[in-house]
């Protein structure tokens, strides 16, 4: 008796490579115990001061730096790609550099539907922001950030009691991978941290965005703009309602300044969380749930950077339309 | 003794206070699934405008989440700065 059954499994091969790198990262962590690493609000310095500047003091060179230097590099190449591509005369782009055509062509639709006329002054602003951002955040999903750094004893109470395996020596100094108890892991100071996890960064980005949210509304309406803060038009003519109007301006001129912090927080809670969650997993499950964390994280850090260039955005179409519609967030 | 009765009593109140400022989580999770409700049910009686409202979606989530954000972050700073 022949029965014929229709196979519906199949001998692929990704799946093996799948299950092999599960098994890998079981091995690897068998062999290298995971530790919880040590979790440092403000971002560690990598020098000593390399120059003073006036003002501001002495400049050092701190590891979110590092990144966001990377990170630039990584824009700047995409420019000259695009750049390059664009000189040789192709009629359509191909490969990476049509991908970044697409990209941003996608966001200057976009502006050009919410800012209308305007689209031309606020797209470079929105496109910087979505851009840097985005890479910025996306730098979190390569290996080796966060974990591989210098070794310095001098954040550990007793070194004595810490091993550490030193993974090649970079002048006087080692350069060690996270390892050895939660105490003994402040003594690695990584490379590269992500650049969003540095209050700093982001709280720059959010005064860049609203300041020049300002400018371009002094430059759309004119005087008329500071009209929306110091509303005086019915001050006179109707004192009591006037009064109110007055108020009302004041609060708008606050909302400005909140903006900023709303700005700020907003970008560092949700990276430095999601790097915190990482860090967590990472420690307790350290086979192939941490994959499925980047992959969440992945689409944070890329949402936030759209939710970030979006509502910078918004702010500067509002602030060229004219006080009325401004709505506070 | 008493030193370390004041120690402990120090990463209790830190850890209490870094539990119930995660409280503040609730609303925002609250709000993002009255956002996505209210998406989801848009998107059931006209789909074409699915994308549109997609946008608006994750606009709102941001809101939403950004409030929940900072009973996070006052949580984190909490634990690891105090």
């Amino acid at each position: 008796m022949s029965e014929t059954t229709t196979r519906s499994w199949r001998w692929g091969t990704n799946r093996w490579m799948v299950l092999f790198l599960i098994i890998l990262s079981a091995v690897f962590a068998g062999i290298f115990p995971p530790l919880r690493p040590h979790v440092q609000l403000p971002a560690e310095l990598l020098t000593e001061p390399l120059f003073t500047l006036p003002l501001i003091g002495g400049f050092q060179l701190s590891n979110t730096l590092v990144a966001l230097l990377l990170a630039d590099g990584i824009l700047i190449g995409m420019a000259l790609l695009v750049s390059r591509a664009v000189r040789r005369g192709e009629l359509t782009l191909g490969g990476v550099a049509a991908g970044i055509e697409g990209l941003v062509e996608g966001l200057y639709n976009l502006t050009e539907s919410t800012a209308g006329k305007w689209a031309k002054t606020i797209f470079p602003w929105m496109a910087t922001i979505v851009l840097l951002v985005l890479i910025v955040n996306w730098t979190e999903l390569i290996p080796g950030v966060d974990s591989i750094g210098l070794l310095d004893k001098h954040h550990i109470e007793n070194p004595e009691a810490c091993t550490f395996d030193t993974l090649f020596h970079l002048g006087s100094t080692e350069v060690v991978a996270v390892g050895g108890e939660s105490e003994c892991a402040a003594g690695v100071v990584p490379f590269v941290r992500v650049a969003s996890t540095d209050l700093n960064f982001t709280i720059g980005l959010a005064v860049v965005s609203v300041v020049v949210t300002q400018f371009i509304g002094l430059r759309a309406q004119g005087r008329a703009y500071f009209s929306k803060f110091f509303n005086t038009q019915t001050l006179f003519k109707t004192p009591m309602f006037g009064a109110i109007n007055f108020l009302v301006g004041l609060l708008e001129a606050i909302l400005e300044a909140v903006k900023v912090l709303s700005f700020s927080f907003r970008l560092f809670g949700n990276i430095f969380a999601g790097s915190i969650l990482l860090f967590v997993v990472g420690s307790l499950v350290p086979i192939f749930l941490q994959s499925a964390v980047l992959l969440f994280e992945f689409f944070v850090g890329m949402i936030q950077a759209i939710v970030f260039g979006m509502l910078t955005l918004i702010f500067m179409s509002l602030a060229t339309i004219g006080h009325g519609e401004a709505e506070a967030h | 003794m008493e030193g370390n009765i004041v120690e402990a009593a120090t990463i209790l109140g830190k850890l209490l206070g870094a539990g119930m400022a995660a409280i503040g989580v609730l609303g925002g999770g609250i709000g993002v699934g009255l956002s996505a409700l209210g998406a989801v049910q848009a998107m059931g009686r006209n789909p074409d405008v699915t994308g549109t409202i997609q946008t608006n979606m994750i606009l709102g989530f941001a809101f939403a989440e950004a409030t929940s954000i900072y009973a996070l972050v006052v949580a984190l700073l909490i634990l690891f700065v105090f």
